[in-house]
């Protein structure tokens, strides 16, 4: 028993290590820079995932991560500030947006509420686009700086010139994130979450404040979809209002389902293999999103659970089978 | 004259949403479809344009069938997530197939209608004329087929209780074929049209999508002279605000107005509260 108790974390520990030790093997920029694009992404849908337990979808994360990357941009390049406080900035940015307008809108349920953070986005897209005095209109903003250097005197000195520093700064990102999404949802909060999304009047009658908890899951799950966002815009040094769209956030929710919304690792797995899946067809050229597209329909008609229930039936046909035996 | 294309749009949309239950996403890419075979039929056949429209409508139709007993069929009625999922799977399969196709360039019909004609001293163009005259039509038929016929009566049957329209002996295949052929029938009736005065790119139906979807939750989910109503706010708020300010700030306006409509009155302007 203790054996297999070690076998989890141990296996986490190796990936964890393997990871770190990555760019010794992969050097390439073009490999790194997906890694990197699939690091993103796995925050975006582990803090969609976090809105999801509490029983409510955000098609709004694209424009939580447009918010987070224009006010981390605006405040460096047009205010001068350090960028790591910058990039605090806009976590925060997205949370208080989210808890401006979290209370009216969770009193929306199921497709109402996924629809009016439809137009939400629309709205933060618009104003990006519309507001050129600030926003450099429909072009966006480029130039954006990279993260000033990490310096500890004598001991260590980072500057991000290269990929690589970009790839253990989004390695270190994605972990604090997760650590931070798991610890959450095994905490009392996440409990409370689990159950308003079973039964909000259950929960309600039982004396829990749904509306409270609802907004909560809204702002924290906004809190990362910033960050990713203020990430990006240091990464790639170009932010445009349509660059994290309608298209995107769908794209985000796709990545959870197909990993599968119900355990921790689905949208982690979801978003590293559909990031995966259409670099390897790349040669396909144009074709290419047909892949994209074959592999989601696939999925989702064979494994309506997500691809983290594959082991479950795996193991679920071999105890059928020798039962029958 | 937007009002009229967003209604058509809608329409299509909340007649797959209400008797399938499926919120089609790829029902811009559809509009775009049919915009694309308008334009095929009339300037690379050199058809009539109106004859292009109408066998482009029919194909579109057909196809919506064919759509609904390969993608959708196992998901009708079912969860919300992974029907939308496949039908978001159908929508980048549809948009790529048109950029492969025609090339992402930008396409455009011309019309046999030009000119400009002058009602009540309101100065018009004939395209801008017919577009409406053709919505119109197409929604008051529509309107009489639920009303008059017995396919329009067992479609909203269904809507209102599969089980209950199930042992009436209505079959909730046959209903999902015809709802899918007159859903997307009509979306491509709207790209054809629009095809005739704006440009066609493979990207169109990203737009319509968000506008039908905004004139179905202005308008009450599931009901149709709601969609017909907030059409009309839609296309009026478009049709006003541009000449005041811009075009995207028309587009502003109107999420901004929809996000406070669903706030303060959830269930839109003509649909019935929910429990």
């Amino acid at each position: 028993m203790s054996r297999r108790k070690l076998v989890k974390p141990l296996s986490y520990s190796a990936l964890i290590i393997i990871l770190f030790l990555l760019p010794l093997f992969i050097t390439g920029p073009y490999q790194l820079h997906i890694f990197i694009t699939a690091g993103i992404a796995v925050i975006l849908t582990s803090s969609l995932r976090l809105i999801f337990t509490s029983g409510q979808l955000s098609l709004g994360q694209g424009g939580m991560m447009t918010l987070g990357a224009y006010t981390s941009a605006l405040l460096v390049m047009k205010m001068g500030w350090p960028t790591w406080a910058a990039l605090g900035a806009s976590t925060a940015a997205a949370a208080i947006l989210a808890l401006l307008v979290g209370y009216p809108f969770v009193r929306l349920k199921g497709i109402y509420f996924a629809l009016i953070t439809v137009f939400l986005a629309e709205v933060i897209r618009l104003i990006a686009e519309q507001w050129r005095a600030v926003t450099g209109g429909s072009l966006g903003i480029s130039n954006i700086p990279p993260p000033d250097p990490i310096v500890i005197p004598g001991l260590l000195h980072i500057s991000f010139v290269s990929k690589v520093e970009f790839y253990y700064l989004i390695l270190v990102m994605v972990l604090v994130t997760l650590l931070i999404l798991y610890a959450l949802e095994h905490s009392r909060i996440g409990v409370t979450w689990f159950s308003i999304s079973e039964s909000d009047f259950l929960a309600e009658s039982i004396g829990v404040d749904t509306a409270k908890f609802k907004v909560l899951a809204f702002c924290i799950g906004s809190l990362f979809a910033g960050l990713a966002g203020g990430l990006y815009s240091q990464y790639n040094s170009v932010i445009t209002p349509s660059a994290f769209g309608f298209v995107y956030a769908v794209y985000v929710v796709i990545y959870m389902i197909v990993g599968g919304a119900r355990r921790f690792s689905g949208p982690i797995i979801g978003a590293v293999i559909l990031t995966f899946v259409p670099e390897l067809a790349r040669v396909l050229k144009g074709y290419q999103p047909y892949i994209f597209a074959v592999v989601v329909i696939l999925i989702i008609a064979f494994m309506p659970e997500g691809v983290v229930s594959l082991p479950e039936r795996f193991i679920n046909i071999i105890r059928e089978r020798r039962g029958h035996a | 004259m937007a009002a009229s294309i967003y209604i058509l749009v809608a329409l299509g949309l909340t007649l797959v949403l209400s008797i399938m239950g499926i919120v089609q996403m790829a029902h811009g890419e559809i509009y775009m479809l049919g915009a694309y075979g308008a334009y095929y039929f009339c300037v690379v056949l050199g058809l009539h344009y109106l004859l292009a429209l109408v066998i482009s409508t029919l194909l579109v139709g057909v196809a919506g069938i064919l759509i609904e007993k390969i993608f959708f069929r196992p998901f009708r009625q079912g969860d919300f997530l992974p029907s939308v999922i496949m039908a978001v799977g159908l929508m980048i399969m549809l948009q790529t197939t048109a950029i492969v196709s025609f090339g992402s360039s930008i396409k455009v019909v011309t019309t046999p209608f030009r000119g400009v004609i002058t009602i009540a001293g309101a100065v018009l163009s004939w395209e801008r004329l017919i577009v409406i005259v053709i919505s119109v039509i197409f929604v008051v038929a529509l309107f009489l087929l639920l009303r008059m016929t017995k396919i329009g009566q067992a479609m909203i049957a269904v809507s209102q209780d599969l089980q209950g329209a199930a042992l009436q002996g209505i079959s909730a295949d046959h209903v999902s074929s015809f709802a899918m052929f007159f859903g997307c029938g009509l979306a491509a009736v709207a790209g054809g049209l629009m095809g005739a005065i704006f440009n066609l790119s493979p990207s169109m139906g990203g737009f319509a999508l968000m506008k039908g979807i905004a004139v179905i939750i202005l308008g009450g989910l599931g009901s149709l002279p709601g969609v017909v109503a907030g059409g009309l706010i839609l296309g009026l708020i478009d049709g006003i605000v541009p000449p005041l300010m811009s075009v995207q700030m028309a587009s502003l306006v109107g999420f901004i107005f929809i996000i406070l409509i669903l706030i303060f009155r959830p269930q839109g302007i003509m649909g019935r509260p929910s429990q």
